[in-house]
């Protein structure tokens, strides 16, 4: 699974770089179209979720996807399969 | 399924300002419904006016967006004729205890089987920022522009004394406690009571000294104790600072409720 921010929701409040236990998100600095600064995503397999969510069969962690008051982010499948090597923080 | 699924997308992104804590709420809420295996067509969402009452309106299911204060009212008629349905309530702390007090009140004594989930951002944001009866002392609204100077309702006590079976109360920051204090309201036959404080960056927490949305969120994560560490302080001998509130599972009952799914 792949994190992703939806740009035509997100609002750039930047609560999602204060919640996530490995620092994801990073507070953006380009303006997209809209004038909205969109967070950038720091090596997003790192994400529970990302990693597990297929093994486990249900969201773990998701703790930005429930604080994100805009329904921004949310996980894509990856298509076709990418290998990633990770190195876990812990 | 996922608690996006009960989000009607074609309305979204919603209009709440950047940063709002409502949408967080509706997340939290929606979250808990999914885990019922509640039918939508079984479910109603029912509102009164605010910008937290236009929750209502980005869910798939059927809904009431009612008058001011109304939304309990509205919502024992439609429990009570049918009491099959699953009715969830999103309001204000204006909508609730200010203009709707009353109804809040008697829903409690009734002991009516709904969950209420209360957006309390302690200001009227709709409409520009006055006091409500949550506005803590000391903060600034357009209507106390030189500090508020009566003491706030604390909404969970005054549900508590009312009757309700299910009371308790988190805050914007605990998106995972909120999701089980939903779940586990929803769960408790009779009326049960989920306060969730929020933040308004617009018309509370831009006047009252919070520059950034995570300033106001930082507050709220920080000035709720939970009732066990509030007791152990009173225990203690420990001066209570005023600007703390408690969280968690308040009460939990079981009065006689009426309107139960047969
Ligand atoms: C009968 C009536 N009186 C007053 C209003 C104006 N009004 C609209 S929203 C609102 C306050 C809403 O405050 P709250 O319930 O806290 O919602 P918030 O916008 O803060 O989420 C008021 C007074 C109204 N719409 N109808
Ligand atoms: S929390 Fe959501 S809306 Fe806010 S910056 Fe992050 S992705 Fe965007
Ligand atoms: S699900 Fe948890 S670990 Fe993954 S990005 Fe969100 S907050 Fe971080
Ligand atoms: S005015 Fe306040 S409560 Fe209303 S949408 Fe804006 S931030 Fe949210
Ligand atoms: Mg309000």
């Amino acid at each position: 699974m792949k994190l992703a921010i939806d740009e035509t929701r997100c609002k750039g409040c930047n609560l999602c770089t204060k919640v996530c236990p490995y620092k994801i998100f990073k507070e953006g600095n380009k303006p997209n179209r809209k004038g909205i600064v969109v967070p950038e995503l720091d090596r997003p397999e790192r994400c529970a979720n990302c990693r597990l969510q297929h093994l486990y069969g249900r969201t773990l962690c998701g703790v930005c996807q429930l604080t994100c008051p805009d329904q921004a982010i949310h996980w894509v499948e990856e298509q076709p399969y990418e290998p990633k090597k990770v190195a876990i923080e812990y | 399924m996922t608690f996006e699924d009960w989000f009607r997308t074609d309305r979204l992104p919603h209009i709440y300002c950047a940063g709002c804590g409502n949408g967080t709420i509706i997340n939290c809420t929606l979250a808990a419904i999914d885990q019922m295996s509640w039918k939508k067509e079984e479910t109603v969402f029912i509102s009164g006016i605010g910008c937290s009452s236009r929750a209502p309106g980005y869910i798939v299911t059927d809904s009431l967006h009612t008058t001011h204060g109304r939304a309990l009212a509205f919502a024992t008629g439609v429990k009570m004729a049918n009491p099959a349905l699953n009715v969830v309530i999103f309001t204000g702390d204006g909508d609730l205890a200010a203009i709707g007090g009353n109804h809040f009140i008697h829903a409690c004594r009734r002991n009516i089987d709904l969950t209420v989930v209360c957006m309390n951002n302690q200001i009227y944001g709709m409409t520009g920022g006055q006091g409500s009866p949550t506005t803590p002392k000391g903060c600034l609204s357009t209507t106390t522009p030189y500090g508020c100077s009566e003491p706030p309702f604390d909404l969970c006590e005054l549900a508590i004394a009312a009757g309700a079976n299910y009371v308790a109360r988190w805050t914007s920051y605990h998106v995972k406690e909120l999701e089980k204090a939903v779940r586990a309201g929803l769960e408790t036959p009779g009326f049960s009571f989920i306060e969730a404080m929020t933040q308004c960056p617009t018309n509370f927490g831009r006047r009252n000294k919070f520059k950034q949305v995570a300033d106001q969120v930082d507050y709220l994560k920080t000035h709720g104790v939970l009732r066990a560490k509030r007791e152990r302080m009173i225990e203690q001998g420990e001066k209570i600072p005023e600007d703390l509130f408690v969280i968690g599972e308040l009460m939990r009952r079981n009065r006689p409720a009426m309107g139960v799914k047969p």
